[in-house]
């Protein structure tokens, strides 16, 4: 399959049409679950696909070494390339690996401001100009609403896409009364687009939650792969 | 007499730059009796370490080539390798390591783990070697051995743990506390020499008692018979050793050592720590390769009494004649005996058998297995092996990469060009990634090696020690040529001037071959090319590969395929085929679109987060890609690949980017596309070249 294909016949092509575009610049994504569900990997085979799309990602962990992300990008690609028969499929995966960088921050000891900065000196001083960021594992019971407005800021200045992953605490309730994962209440206005993982017994469901200002009207026939790995359209 | 296996180590000391390794190294030496008095490494009193043996290193303060030495600790002998710090000298290291059995991994308890330091740590990992850490400098201000060992867990991803805590910290650095006997150690008299066993200070007592408790905890899952004396509370200094050791020997494990070596604090326990924790040569399965049986690996027995097998792992050349380095991996080595030279074939006869302490020696009469010794007067290379009773084995040929960096050099006048050839001989002799040549179209001597201050450091000796005077060229990159598409070629080679001519014809298909340099497959069928004139057609087209057409370099990872041909029962031969299958390659060459590849460095970069966005700049400014940048307190560790031509002099754009205060470290990681404005360029330049040559 050549990549031009590939990428029209990307499952994530569903996500947009279930949603209003999906994310969009300017705007922030989440994707919520329980630990282990595979945020991860939802997040890494997004950034795959708009890697194939000659876009640029960074990809921001707080990871304890980013070697685990860089296998966890070349395991999809080589999944996807597998599955596809992707033609010239070294090729792609050294034209795509130029175009997407890891930052991997400590969490514990590192502000909102610093990070910005840093994503900011990559986009600036080594001219890497990101069209996707992707912030994995954040933990949202460590920030403020002010916060998560900064994010959305440099998103809108930017013209920059922004998906967040976090884990939902295990013991908590996980939603409240509307639907909205508890730890995310208030930070719901800067979300555009939340998905939520749900483990079902041999497939993990993706959930739609929010989409822009209006609550989904339409079932989002995605899943995760726990096999494979990779987002996989869920035939009704 | 041969000593006894079980009591021997053959430690190497592995660290960063600075992290006070070879002042380590001298207070082992020190304590263990060898030398009676110490010098520092920069020595005030113009001495200079011990096992710095060279004018260079006592200049630089670091340590260039590993020199081995004997000491003995509490009556074990102890053979210490002293590895090079720098990354520039990997081969140096990785010979080293290659002979190694346990290594401490020094580290500076204010800078932590480095760039330096994760690479010293990956080499060790990839020979498998088990290690104690040894926090040093901690008299020094901002010392910080808790975070020291956080470090080695996050960035090494090692399971670190504490088996001692310091008895104050800064210029306040008085000892240590032993979390296995639980007892404080003092080092007192003018060079620490009495080791002064007193009861933990109360202050101390309740750190000590929580930091045994996670000792035991982590180390409690490598011996059952400590996991159920420690669930009674009845756990003795033996077993707690024991299982140390086993979670050492396992790689699982790394107890965290601490002092000041400077300061004479916390040696004596860290040897200790080797005797304790690191395995002796017969802990260790090593394997030999038998190349009479197509490298069919065979276990060695650390048996003096079975038929002996060394590898020289260094050679050095000293006034008296070459001075090899030999580890003894099975059976003994006696004066007098006769070995074989599996390289070569030779046999030689074993003349002085010595052990070495740095610059002075001592003769031996025998050495037994697992021993490190050295021989006078053979004829080798480093990496040979030797056997006894003509045993065609061969310890695993160590990965030597292939030089990415190449220099002109011109001697200045009639005695530099006399010992430039005796300079050049030992060094590449010494050093299996230096390597030289002389290029046949420019008459120029060209030096080859593995980066910038690896080439500088030779020109220096050779200044220095054989008193040649150079002018250098022009850093050149070694660059590469490849197909990027397949082509069919179809030559005739046809001559006839009289007397017997030259016929022969070679059709086949020239391709693409990224797993090997070089494929040649042959499937004639019917005999239309002649068994015996096959190899000439290999042999044409491995000419070809040396000298590209596009910039004049090697040609690599092609396949070649021979199909059909034609031949003459008179006027064939070995050279007309081979002149075919020359002249086939260059047919099928221009049209396989042939592309330059260039030598891309794996750069890793640490500095403080400040400067962040200068050297980001800096790398993108050099074609580099950022693979990963990591944060953490302030610092930043960036992760890129980079062209090597665009590194030249990068550690000084690094210095006034920084204030002096980043560091970074590279190694070849591939060869790259050259992007087409430079491969424009490159061609460019060697047309004009060839041009100028021509015109000579």
């Amino acid at each position: 399959m050549i990549k031009k294909e590939l990428i029209t016949r990307s499952p994530l092509r569903i996500l947009e049409k279930s949603t209003q575009g999906g994310v969009g610049n300017g705007n922030i994504g989440v994707i919520t679950a329980r630990k282990g569900v595979g945020k991860t990997a939802c997040l890494v085979h997004i950034a795959t696909d708009k890697l194939f799309q000659a876009k640029h990602v960074i990809h921001v962990s707080f990871a304890d070494d980013t070697t685990h992300i860089v296998s966890w990008y070349e395991d999809i690609f080589q999944e996807i390339a597998r599955r596809y028969k992707l033609d010239n499929a070294m090729d792609i995966h050294d034209e795509i690996t130029k175009n997407r960088v890891i930052m991997n921050f400590k969490q514990d000891n590192v502000t909102t401001e610093q990070v910005l900065k840093s994503i900011n000196s990559m986009i600036r001083d080594a001219r890497f100009s990101a069209d996707l960021i992707m912030i994995d594992g954040y933990d949202f019971s460590k920030i403020t609403k002010e916060e998560l407005g900064c994010f959305k800021k440099f998103a809108r200045e930017l013209q920059v896409e922004i998906w967040f992953s976090t884990t939902l605490p295990r013991e908590k309730q996980f939603f409240d009364d509307n639907g909205f994962p508890v730890i995310l209440k208030d930070f719901i206005d800067h979300i555009s687009i939340l998905i939520h993982l749900e483990a079902k017994e041999d497939y993990v469901q993706l959930k739609l939650i929010k989409d822009h200002d209006q609550l989904p009207s339409k079932t989002l026939h995605l899943k995760l792969d726990p096999q494979i790995l990779l987002i996989a359209e869920k035939k009704q | 007499m041969a000593k006894d296996i079980a009591k021997m180590r053959n430690i190497g000391i592995s660290a960063h730059i600075d992290s006070g390794k070879t002042t380590l190294t001298e207070r082992i030496l020190y304590y263990s009796k060898k030398i009676h008095a110490i010098h520092e490494v920069k020595g005030k009193d113009g001495v200079g370490a011990t096992m710095d043996s060279m004018e260079l290193e006592r200049e630089r303060g670091i340590t260039i080539a590993s020199a081995a030495t004997n000491v003995t600790w509490k009556d074990h002998p102890i053979n210490v390798i002293d590895t090079p710090g720098h990354v520039d000298f990997t081969i140096e290291v990785e010979r080293a390591l290659r002979v190694l059995d346990g290594a401490i991994l020094v580290l500076c308890s204010v800078g932590g783990v480095q760039s330096q330091s994760i690479t010293v740590d990956r080499q060790l990992k990839r020979y498998c070697v088990p290690r104690i850490a040894f926090v040093n400098k901690c008299d020094r201000s901002g010392a910080n051995p808790y975070r020291v060992k956080d470090q080695l867990r996050e960035k090494l991803g090692h399971n670190a743990i504490m088996v001692q805590i310091p008895i104050g910290l800064e210029e306040k650095l008085e000892g240590v506390v032993d979390l296995v006997t639980m007892k404080a150690y003092y080092f007192e008299g003018p060079s620490g020499d009495e080791l002064v066993v007193r009861e933990i200070p109360s202050e101390l007592l309740e750190e000590a008692q929580n930091k045994r408790e996670e000792l035991l905890d982590a180390v409690s899952m490598y011996s059952d018979e400590l996991a159920e004396a420690y669930l009674e509370g009845k756990e003795t200094e033996e077993q707690i050793r024991c299982a140390i050791r086993a979670g050492t020997l396992s790689l699982e494990l790394t107890p965290v050592f601490m002092g000041s070596a400077y300061k004479n604090k916390g040696i004596q326990p860290l040897l200790d720590g080797v005797l304790n924790y690191l395995p002796n040569p017969s802990e260790i399965k090593y394997h030999a390769l038998d190349t009479s049986k197509n490298e069919e690996k065979v276990p060695i027995v650390p048996d003096d009494s079975r038929p002996a097998i060394a590898l020289a792992f260094k050679l050095e050349d000293g006034q008296y004649g070459q001075l090899t380095y030999i580890r003894i991996y099975q059976g003994m080595i006696k004066k007098g005996s006769e070995l074989f030279n599996t390289r070569t074939g030779k046999k030689f006869k074993v003349g002085r058998l010595i052990r070495m302490h740095s610059d002075s020696m001592e003769d031996i009469s025998e050495a037994g297995c697992g021993d490190i010794v050295a021989l006078f007067g053979v004829d080798c290379a480093s990496g040979d092996t030797f056997t006894e009773n003509n045993m065609p084995y061969t310890m695993s040929t160590m990965y030597v990469p292939e030089p990415v960096i190449s220099l002109a050099i011109h001697p200045k006048d009639k005695k530099s060009a006399d010992n430039l050839s005796k300079a050049l001989n030992r060094f590449t002799k010494e050093d299996p990634t230096f390597k030289t040549y002389v290029d046949q179209e420019s008459n120029e001597t060209i030096i080859r090696g593995m980066g910038e201050l690896h080439l500088d450091v030779y020109i220096e000796r050779m200044r220095r020690e054989y008193k040649v005077e150079l002018e250098t060229g022009k850093p050149q990159v070694a660059y590469r040529e490849t197909v990027t598409q397949t082509a069919n070629f179809d030559y005739s080679h046809k001559k006839q001037t009289g007397g017997a001519g030259q016929y022969g014809r070679v059709a086949g298909i020239l391709e693409p071959n990224p797993e090997n340099e070089y494929d040649f497959v042959d499937n004639i069928k019917g005999g239309v090319i002649p068994n015996e004139y096959i190899p000439s057609c290999d042999k044409g087209f491995r000419a070809c590969l040396n000298k590209g057409k596009v910039i004049g370099f090697p040609i690599v990872n092609v396949k070649l395929t021979i199909n059909d041909g034609n031949y003459h029962p008179v006027d064939s031969s070995d050279i007309a085929f081979q002149q075919a299958a020359i002249g086939a390659f260059w047919q099928a060459y221009e049209k396989a679109r042939p592309q330059i590849l260039e030598p891309v460095m794996k750069v890793s970069i640490e500095g403080p987060s400040e400067f962040q966005g200068n050297i980001l700049g800096s790398i993108n400014q050099r074609r580099g890609i950022i693979i990963s940048t990591n944060e953490e307190s302030n610092f930043t560790r960036i992760e890129a690949e980079v062209p090597l031509s665009e590194m030249f002099g990068y550690s000084t754009v690094l210095r006034s980017l920084t204030q002096g205060k980043a560091e970074f470290t590279m190694e070849f990681l591939k060869y790259g596309k050259v992007p087409n404005s430079i491969a424009l360029q490159l061609k460019k330049e060697f047309e004009e070249k060839k041009k100028a040559d021509s015109k000579k």
